[in-house]
Formats: structure tokens, sequence, C-alpha cells
């Protein structure tokens, strides 16, 4: 671990294990003035160590931040054409993207679903009426009147048969290209990811860093626990086969609130 | 019947917009959080509220606990759709006074089966 935080700490301790034994040396002769020089001479070796160690940790944060904002992330997102193509240059705005993106494509989806709705009603509701004069004719119970309209009615409604079904067809191949969300989010996603991870990574450093510079200077940290506030809510519970605070199903939910006298 | 729907996400508002229309409930209003709901309520129009937990702002539960404490307004039947499903949350909106509690991702037969409820509850307790 040392060596990756940077060699000053591991030099300072065999420093100190090398020093005692000298100042031990110092004393046993009685050359105090020698002991007390070791003793300043440690004291400085620690300011130092640290200063190094400090040196090397703020380097390792302003890369951390640097490859934050460099590392690979120029995804070019265009849209409506190549007019207004903007570069994403930052995770928040990488994030961003997702929720319009996915929103973009909810609503889409949603509206091709409004428009197909009324289509599948009226073809529905035209069939109905079809049908019923279609089982009269069987039973031969139509007037030739009846029969000439009817046979105008069903070519009306075998051509908007016909242009409703192209309607659905197309709203239908909508909804199926709009799922292509999931792709570009999903990369998007991954990337930011990534991120996080490499940021966690150097992260985990400065905390074994730190760590190490409490043990050596004897700082003790009181843990505090912090407890997330129902009231504000948690979002969508994330492993939750794995917790048993949380509920897996609406079963699950009625059940309790059964329970509950509901 | 007028339904105040509050949700954060408008798409999540657009779909319980959709599946209440095709349960014959056409008559829907909506906000974005507990803050802008309220003053929506005390206007007086509101028959029924359905509401999300987790908002900025004021939050579904606090709205809940508004409700509840609002001498004109504690009647109103309240139905939470909410992807809280923490046995403490849904213990606590049971104790602030919830009439229903649906958890998302959600169906269309559980949001019609949950209405139902409450208003077969109303209807029996008139």
């Amino acid at each position: 671990m040392s060596k990756i935080l940077g060699s000053g700490l591991g030099d300072f301790e065999n420093l100190v294990k090398d020093g005692a034994v000298e100042l031990l040396n110092y004393i046993e002769v009685g050359d105090f003035s020698g002991a007390i020089k070791k003793i300043q001479e440690l004291s400085e070796a620690r300011h130092n160590s640290f200063y190094n160690e400090v040196g090397f940790l703020t380097r390792s944060l302003h890369d951390a931040i640097r490859d934050f904002q460099v590392d690979s992330m120029d995804l070019v997102v265009g849209e409506g054409g190549s007019e207004s193509v903007t570069k994403i240059t930052d995770a928040s705005d990488r994030l961003n993207y997702v929720i319009e993106t996915t929103s973009a494509a909810a609503n889409k989806t949603m509206d091709m679903v409004d428009s197909s709705v009324p289509v599948a009603s009226e073809l529905q509701s035209q069939a109905r009426e079809l049908r019923k004069d279609w089982s009269r004719l069987i039973q031969r119970d139509l007037t030739p009147q009846e029969f000439r309209d009817l046979y105008k009615r069903i070519d009306v409604f075998l051509s908007y048969a016909d242009d409703s079904a192209t309607t659905l067809h197309s709203n239908l191949n909508t909804i199926l290209l709009e799922q292509g969300y999931q792709d570009l989010t999903g990369q998007v996603i991954a990337r930011v990811n990534d991120l996080i991870r490499d940021v966690e990574e150097k992260l985990v450093h400065l905390v074994a860093v730190a760590g190490r510079v409490d043990s050596i200077s004897g700082i003790e940290h009181k843990e505090k626990e912090s407890e997330h506030d129902d009231t504000r809510g948690h979002g969508p519970a994330i492993n939750k086969q794995n917790n048993p605070e949380v509920l897996n199903s609406q079963d699950e939910v009625d059940d309790l609130l059964s329970s509950l006298g509901f | 019947m007028k339904i105040l729907i509050v949700d954060d996400f408008s798409t999540m508002r657009r779909i319980i917009k959709n599946l209440l229309r095709d349960l014959g409930f056409t008559n829907t209003v909506e906000a974005d959080d507990g803050t802008t709901a309220l003053p929506i309520l005390q206007a007086g129009t509101i028959d029924f509220l359905v509401t999300d937990w987790n908002m900025p702002g004021m939050t579904g539960i606090e709205l809940l606990r508004a409700v509840r404490a609002d001498e004109k307004l504690k009647s109103i039947p309240v139905l939470m759709v909410t992807a809280e499903a923490k046995r403490d949350q849904i213990i606590a909106a049971a104790q602030a006074g919830v009439n229903g509690y649906v958890v998302k991702p959600f169906t269309a037969v559980a949001l019609k089966e949950k209405i139902e409820k409450i208003f077969e509850r109303i209807d029996a307790a008139k």
C-alpha cells in the first residue's frame, strides 16, 4: 500500500525505528545533546514525510479531478440534424441528458399510444356495428335496401380497416424505434459509472493515507452514523431481495396494510 | 369527481392521468410536489388525491399529514403511488391516514383495484 501512497510514511516508520535505537544508545552513553539532536531530527522527518504525503495526495486528487473532466468523455450528441451539436462535458450534464432522453422517449411513446387508442376504439365500434347487421344478413333478416346499405358500409369499413392498420403499424414502429434510448442512455450511464469507480478508487487511497496519518499521529475520529430520514424518501429500492426492510411486491404491501387493519 | 395527481415526473403524471381516464375519471389536475399541490387542494374543488412520496420541496407524506391536519381537507381520500417500499414508510403512511398504497412499478389493474376499494369503503361508511 505504501508504494501506492508514496513511500514517505513507510520511510518515516523505518526512520523512527532506527532513530529509537540510536536515541537509546545516546542516552546509555550519557550523550544527551546527541539524544536531543536525534529527537529534533525525528520531529523534522515526521514533518517532512507528512508534507511529502500531502503533496502526493494533492497531486493524486488533482489528477483525479482532471481525469474526471477530460477522461474520454467527449460524446457528441446530435439533436435535430447537424446544426445543433452539443458536447456534453461533465458527468452531471451526462446524467441530465439521460433524464431528458428517457423523458422524451416516454412522452413520444405515450403520444403514439394516445394517437393509437382512438383508432383501435373506432375500428372496434365500426366492426361491432357491422357484425350486428352481418349476423342479420346470415339469418336472412335484411331488407334489400338494408343489404345495399351494408354492401357499401362493408366497402367503407374495409378501406378504414386498411388505413387504420397502416396507422397502427406506423405508430408501433415509432414506439419500437423510440426504445433506442436504452442504448444511448446505457452508454452514457456506463461512462459515468466508470468515472465514479475511478474517483472512488482514488478516494479509497485518500482514506487509506488518512488512516495511516491518524495511526501515526494518534488522532481518533468518532464515527457518526448518519441515518437517512424516511420522510425525504429513498427512491426505488435496488437489491430489495437482500433487504428485509423493503417489501418486494404490491402483495406484500397489501398484506402489511391488512395486518394494520386496512 | 375531480382528481389531483401529484408527482415530480411529468411522464408519471401522464401515465396516471391516462390510466384514470381509462377508468372513467376524466377530470384531473396536476401538481409537481406538495408545495404546489396544497394551494390547489385549499381552493376546495378536489375530491381525490393521488400522490407520489419522493418529491423535491414538500414530499408526499408531508402533504398527506398536511391534508389530514387541515379541517377542510382532512376527509379527502388519498392514494399514494410511490417507489418507496420500506416497511416503516408504509406503516408511517398508514398512521398518517393514507387510504391506499400502490408501489411503483405498478399495473393498471393494481391502480384500479385500489381506487375501487377506496370508493367502496367511502360508500360503506355513508
